[in-house]
């Protein structure tokens, strides 16, 4: 191994766990190769601090069952209540609202006076543009329009 | 497997022997993906409520403790999906301690307890460039020296599987190392 680069070796398993012979040539090799003494180190850390890492454990606290207990038993209440009350409890501020508002417009609708809509001028529509244009009431034959319009130039002329 | 099906029938009393029984355990595995006390007893306050609720699909071929350890991993696995990464680690982000502490490292003495807090928030932060699968694989084997199939049984993937991450995450670790090892050369 002393020939041959342990960067792979090193990537394969823990420092940790390579046994004295193979840990002595990783050694042996990692001295005389520049790139594979820099990994060697840099794993040999990452052992360390994973190792430190590992130690750090947080026990339950004491209160911890309690605590679990209670929360069972807060699910446990709540899934002895039917799913269509639940659902009811959860809806019934939104579904009362929209009942409301749905016998308002009823009531609205079906008790006020009903109101008439203006009907629209039939004789709008018959007007023509250009009576519109001059505006004028009754219907204009094409003469009389040209000749509303150009009297200013007749005049002129 | 008795207080496992007691449980399920509904007796409250072999559900809060198997939360005070295992809760160590739990623990233990939330222990490594949080290191607050409060993410830890929330992460471990899930698996047991989950667990109540799968007491049906556990059959018994397995321990408890087994059963209950693959239910913390993937709920803690679940828990930090999501949460955001650091992409790359830098020099920066080493504190004044992480920085002597690399300096002066041996690694053979036995390293004292404010030692012990630098390295393990400098594992924290190399740790930090993997997913949280890796993470899990590389501190379990590692870390714990657990094997490839105890970590396989803890969190459900295949032997290779667990090789290959174990792998990846060696390598992709080493080479954040090495970085901060070579700052003051660049």
């Amino acid at each position: 191994m002393k020939d041959k680069h342990i960067i792979d070796v090193l990537d394969n398993t823990s420092i940790a766990s390579l046994s004295e012979n193979e840990l002595s040539e990783v050694q042996a090799h990692a001295r005389e190769c520049v790139s594979c003494r820099e990994a060697y180190e840099a794993a040999r850390l990452i052992g360390v601090v994973l190792q430190s890492r590992a130690q750090t454990k947080i026990e339950p606290s004491p209160f911890f069952q309690t605590r679990v207990m209670a929360a069972w038993r807060e699910e446990q209440a709540v899934d002895s209540v039917p799913a269509m009350l639940r659902l009811w409890r959860s809806a019934r501020a939104v579904v009362s609202s929209m009942a409301v508002t749905t016998a308002a417009l009823a009531a609205l609708t079906f008790m006020l006076p009903a109101q008439t809509t203006p009907v629209m001028d039939q004789r709008a529509s018959m007007l023509s543009a250009e009576s519109v244009i001059m505006g004028s009431d009754d219907q204009m034959t094409y003469e009389q329009v040209l000749s509303t319009i150009y009297e200013d130039d007749d005049e002129a002329r | 497997m008795d207080l496992a099906r007691q449980a399920q029938d509904g007796d409250e009393s072999a559900f809060a022997e198997i939360v005070r029984r295992y809760s160590p355990r739990v623990f233990s595995v939330a222990s490594r993906f949080f290191r607050q006390r409060s993410l830890v007893e929330e992460a471990a306050q899930e698996v047991f409520l989950k667990a109540f609720t799968q007491l049906g699909s556990f059959e018994g071929r397995g321990s408890i403790e087994g059963w209950l350890t693959r239910i913390a991993t993937n709920t803690c696995l679940n828990m930090i999906r999501g949460a955001k990464r650091r992409p790359e680690l830098t020099v920066s982000d080493l504190t004044d301690d992480e920085a002597q502490w690399l300096d002066h490292v041996d690694g053979r003495e036995q390293p004292s307890v404010e030692n012990i807090v630098v390295a393990t928030d400098l594992a924290d932060r190399v740790l930090s460039v993997l997913s949280p699968e890796d993470q899990q694989a590389l501190l379990m084997i590692d870390g714990e020296e657990a094997s490839i199939r105890e970590v396989a049984e803890a969190t459900g993937w295949s032997e290779s599987k667990v090789k290959v991450r174990a792998f990846r995450a060696r390598k992709k670790v080493r080479e954040a190392m090495e970085k901060l090892l070579n700052r003051g050369d660049k």
